[in-house]
C-alpha cells in the first residue's frame, strides 16, 4: 500500500518491486542539489494493521514483516507497541519513522511517570495520545516532512470505562470507528471486521459487542485473508488486547494455511503442459 | 584544442531530464457533503457523516458540521485533516477574541475571520470548503460560504463537497426559484424566506438523493437549526413535526447565552 | 550590592523597597506639568476639550495638535510630553484598523484603549527579540473618548498603563481644580451643548489667559457623526454662551 521508492531511471514502478532509492543511470548523486528536502519516502514498512473493538476491550493485530521493497527484509519485527498501561499502538508504514515514534513517545511517557511520582498527576489517556499523534502527524505532514506512518490506536479509558480505537496517518486524517484497518487490511480485512462487529451489534453499534473468542478468531480469519493476498504480509503476527486489566500481546503466531487447491491451478507451481 | 573539444561534449552529458520526483501529496479528498439554508430568523446547517478516501469507507461517523457560538454553526468540507485543525483554530480564535473583548463574536465577524485565516494560508490553503450559518446581528438567519483561500459572500442558501452539484441545482430551484414563475396576479418570489418545515424538508430530500446517487455521500446526517430569540419552536418540536427516525436534541447556551437556541437533528442516511 | 535609598529611582524597571517603580512615578509628574485637559460623556456622546498654551503671537495656533482621531468613532485628547502620544495615537490607529480589517466591525473603546496600555509597559532594556520601544516610560496621559454598541465611553491611561473609566475627568496642570468643578457640576442626564460649555466654563477657570477660540479646541464624538473636532465658527457659538 505504501509508495514505493521508484527504480533507477523509471517514473513507474507497477509492482513495488525496487527499493532503491531513485536516481538515474548516467547521473550522479550529487547533481541533486539545492536545499536539504524533507520529502522522504518509505524504505522499510510494514503492512496492514487490524483493529476491533469486543466486549470489555478492545484487539489490534499485525504481522512481524518488515519489507524492503518486494523483499522480505526482516522477519521478527514487533509493529505492536504499548504506551502506559492502557494504551498500544498498532503501527504501519515507515519502520524508521516507527522507530523514532517509539523513542518520542516513551521518552514522553517516562516523563509523565516521573511526574505522576511525585504528583497526583494523571497519566496520559488513550484519547490524550491520540490527540498528541493527530497533532504530531498534522504538523509534520504541514511541513512536508511527513511521519510515513499510519497508526491504530487502542486503548481502554479508565475514566468512562470504554474501549477506545482510533486512526491517525501521515496526512493527519483522524478517523475513530469500531473496527479500523490500515493499507490493505483497509480493502480486505474491514468488510470482514464489520460483518463480523455488525452481525452482533447492529449497525447502531447498540447490541452486544463479539465475546473475547470471537473477535480473536475474527481477527486470525482477517490475518490469514491477507496473508492469502497481501504480497507484502507474512505468516507470522501478534494480537494485543487492550482492556481494564491493561494491554497484554500475544506471542507470534500463524495461521493454519491451506494450499491444496493451489495444486490444480495453472499459474501456481510447476508447468505440466 | 583538445581541451577546448571536450567542453562541449562534457556538457552534452550532462541529464537533460529533471530527476523524477515522487513529492509527497499533502492532501486528500474525504468526500461527503454539506449545505445550509438561511429563513427569515433561523438557518439550517447540515452535513453527512460519511468519510471515506477512494472507495475506502474510513468512517461511518465523522463530524462535518460544529457549533461554534450560541449563533454561529460551522460545516467544513473537502480534507478532513484540514478541515478538524481549522476548526480548532477558529475556536481557538473566537476564545481569544471572547477573552480581549469581553464579548462573543458575531456571525459577521466570524465570515470576516475565517475569511482571513483561509487567505493567511494562500500559499499552502487548507483544501475545505466551508459553510458557515446562524443568526446575525439583526436577528435574520444568514449562510456564508467560503471557498478554500477566503473568498466570501452572504447567501440565502449554499451546497458544497462531493454532491455540490447534485444539490446546489435542487436548492438554486427550491430556494431561489430559479426557473419558476409566480402565478399571474401573485406575489413574486422572495428567496430566504421560506417556513423552517419547508427548510427541513428539503434538506432531508437534498441529502437522500445525494446518497442515492453519490456513492461518497451517506451513512448518516446531522442538521443544526439556529433558531433567533424568542421564535416559536412549535414547528420543530412540536407533536408530528420531525419525520420518521429523527432524533433531536436541544445543544445548551456555550456562553452566557442571549437566547437564541441550536437543535441538532440526527438522521440515519443509506450505508451503500 | 546594596543601593542607597536615593539611587531606586535609576532602573527604570528598579522596584524601591516600598514597592514603587519612580520612574513611572516621574512620568505621572510630567503630566501635571501638561495643559489641561477635560472629557465629559453624556448619552448623547463624549466631548473632548483642550487647553492650548500659545507662548506667543507669532505662533500659528492652529498648528498645536492636542485631539487626535483615532478611528470614525474614537478620539483621544492628551496632556503631558504631546510627541510621545503619537507613537501611542499611531498605535491605537492601526490597531483599530487592523481589527476592522478582521472582524468587519469596530474596534470596542475599551479594547482600543486597552491596546494603548499593551504599549505603556514596554519600555527598559530589550530582551532578546522583544521589542522593547522606548527607554522610559511614556510622559503622557490620554483621554480616549468614543462610541460603540455599550454607549458613549470615556477612558483615562497614564503611564502606568493603567486605564480607567471615567463619567468625567480632567487631567493635566489644572486637573485637581477642574476635576473638583466636574465633580460639582456633572450629571447623568447632560446634553452635549451643556457639556461642552461646561468643559469650557472649567477649562476657563484653570487657564491663566483669557479664553477665546485661539487657545482651546473641542471635540466630540457621536453616535451618528462620530469623531469630529469643532470647527471655529462651532467653537465660538459654545464660547458665547458661557459669556451669557
Amino acid at each position: 500500500m505504501w509508495k514505493q521508492p521508484s527504480p533507477a531511471n523509471s517514473s513507474f514502478n507497477e509492482f513495488n518491486t525496487f527499493p532503491l532509492p531513485q536516481t538515474q543511470r548516467g547521473q550522479s548523486s550529487h547533481a541533486h542539489h539545492g536545499p536539504v528536502g524533507h520529502t522522504q519516502q518509505p524504505l522499510v514498512t510494514g503492512t496492514s494493521v487490524l483493529g476491533l473493538k469486543y466486549e470489555g476491550g478492545v484487539m489490534i493485530a499485525a504481522d512481524n514483516l518488515a519489507s524492503y521493497g518486494s523483499l522480505a527484509r526482516f522477519r521478527d519485527i514487533q509493529r505492536l507497541h504499548p504506551l502506559g498501561k492502557h494504551t498500544l499502538l498498532g503501527v504501519a508504514g515507515d519502520m524508521s519513522d516507527f522507530q523514532w515514534l517509539k523513542k518520542e513517545l516513551d521518552a514522553l511517557l517516562r516523563e509523565e511517570d516521573a511526574l505522576a511520582l511525585t504528583d497526583s498527576h494523571p497519566s496520559l489517556s488513550p484519547k490524550n495520545i491520540y490527540e498528541l499523534l493527530s497533532n504530531l502527524f498534522y504538523a509534520r505532514r504541514s511541513k512536508m516532512n511527513p511521519v510515513w506512518n499510519a497508526v491504530l490506536v487502542g486503548g481502554w479509558d479508565k475514566v468512562k470505562q470504554e474501549s477506545f480505537l482510533a486512526y491517525v496517518d501521515l496526512l493527519g486524517t483522524t478517523y475513530t470507528a469500531p473496527t479500523l484497518a490500515t493499507g490493505f487490511g483497509a480493502h480486505l480485512a474491514q468488510p470482514l471486521l464489520r460483518e463480523a462487529y455488525e452481525a452482533k451489534a447492529g449497525i447502531d453499534g447498540n447490541g452486544p459487542l463479539l465475546t473475547k473468542e470471537e473477535a480473536e478468531k475474527v481477527l486470525e480469519d482477517c490475518m490469514k485473508v491477507l496473508f492469502y493476498r497481501d504480497a507484502r504480509s507474512l505468516n507470522k503476527y501478534q494480537i494485543a488486547t487492550i482492556t481494564s486489566e491493561g494491554v497484554s500481546i500475544s506471542d507470534s503466531k500463524s495461521a493454519d494455511t491451506y494450499w491444496k487447491f493451489a495444486e490444480g491451478l495453472r499459474g501456481y507451481g510447476a508447468q505440466t503442459q | 584544442m583538445a581541451l577546448y573539444h571536450n567542453a562541449p561534449m562534457a556538457h552534452s552529458q550532462e541529464p537533460t531530464a529533471a530527476p523524477i520526483e515522487h513529492r509527497f501529496n499533502p492532501y486528500s479528498d474525504n468526500g461527503g457533503s454539506i449545505l445550509a439554508i438561511s429563513g427569515k430568523d433561523f438557518s439550517v446547517i447540515a452535513g453527512d457523516t460519511r468519510q471515506s478516501e477512494g472507495y475506502n469507507i474510513q468512517t461511518r461517523y465523522a463530524r462535518k458540521v460544529w457549533q461554534l457560538t450560541d449563533k454561529a454553526v460551522l460545516a467544513t468540507n473537502g480534507f478532513a485533516a484540514d478541515g478538524n485543525n481549522f476548526v480548532k483554530r477558529v475556536k481557538q480564535r473566537l476564545e481569544w477574541y471572547e477573552h480581549a473583548h469581553h464579548k462573543p463574536m458575531g456571525l459577521k465577524s466570524i465570515a470576516r475571520m475565517i475569511q482571513t485565516m483561509l487567505y493567511g494560508k494562500r500559499f499552502f490553503p487548507y483544501y475545505v470548503y466551508n459553510i458557515l450559518g446562524g443568526i446575525e446581528e439583526d436577528g435574520s438567519g444568514a449562510v456564508y460560504s467560503f471557498d478554500p483561500v477566503g473568498s466570501y459572500e452572504r447567501e440565502a442558501c449554499r451546497a458544497a463537497g462531493a454532491a455540490q452539484s447534485l444539490i446546489q441545482p435542487f436548492l438554486d430551484n427550491q430556494i431561489y426559484f430559479k426557473n419558476q414563475q409566480p402565478e399571474p396576479g401573485s406575489q413574486p418570489f422572495i428567496p430566504g424566506n421560506l417556513p423552517l418545515a419547508t427548510v427541513l424538508s428539503l434538506v432531508v430530500d437534498s441529502f437522500t438523493s445525494a446518497t442515492e446517487r453519490h456513492i461518497e455521500v451517506g451513512d448518516g446526517m446531522e442538521i443544526y437549526i439556529v433558531m433567533n430569540k424568542g421564535r416559536t419552536t412549535d414547528d420543530l418540536l412540536g407533536e408530528g413535526k420531525l419525520q420518521k427516525g429523527m432524533q433531536i436534541e436541544e445543544l445548551g447556551a456555550l456562553g452566557e447565552g442571549s437566547g437564541e437556541r441550536t437543535f441538532l437533528v440526527r438522521q440515519a442516511l443509506k450505508r451503500d | 550590592m546594596f543601593l542607597t535609598r536615593s539611587e531606586y529611582d535609576r532602573g527604570v524597571n528598579t522596584f524601591s523597597p516600598e514597592g514603587r517603580l519612580f520612574q513611572v512615578e516621574y512620568a505621572m509628574e510630567a503630566i501635571k506639568l501638561g495643559s489641561t485637559t477635560v472629557g465629559i460623556t453624556t448619552p448623547e456622546g463624549v466631548i473632548l476639550a483642550v487647553e492650548k498654551r500659545v507662548p506667543s503671537p507669532l505662533l500659528e495656533s492652529s498648528s498645536i495638535e492636542k485631539i487626535m482621531e483615532i478611528d470614525s468613532h474614537i478620539g483621544t485628547a492628551m496632556s503631558g510630553l504631546t510627541a510621545d502620544a503619537r507613537t501611542m495615537v499611531e498605535h491605537a490607529r492601526v490597531t483599530s484598523q487592523m481589527h476592522n480589517f478582521t472582524y468587519d466591525e469596530k474596534i470596542g473603546v475599551e479594547s482600543c484603549t486597552q491596546a494603548v496600555c499593551d504599549l505603556a509597559l514596554r519600555f527598559g532594556e530589550s530582551v532578546e527579540d522583544d521589542d522593547a520601544l522606548m527607554s522610559r516610560p511614556f510622559g503622557v496621559a490620554l483621554l480616549i473618548a468614543g462610541i460603540d454598541e455599550k454607549g458613549p465611553q470615556l477612558y483615562h491611561t497614564d503611564p502606568s498603563g493603567t486605564f480607567v473609566r471615567y463619567d468625567a475627568k480632567a487631567i493635566g496642570s489644572g486637573s485637581d481644580a477642574a476635576q473638583q468643578s466636574l465633580q460639582d457640576a456633572f450629571h447623568k442626564q447632560m446634553t452635549l451643548m451643556e457639556a461642552h460649555s461646561l468643559a469650557l466654563k472649567v477649562l476657563k477657570q484653570v487657564m491663566e489667559e483669557k479664553l477665546d477660540e485661539n487657545n482651546v479646541q473641542l471635540a466630540q464624538v457621536t453616535k451618528s457623526k462620530g469623531f469630529e473636532i469643532l470647527g471655529e465658527n462651532e467653537l465660538k457659538a459654545v464660547i458665547e454662551t458661557l459669556a451669557a
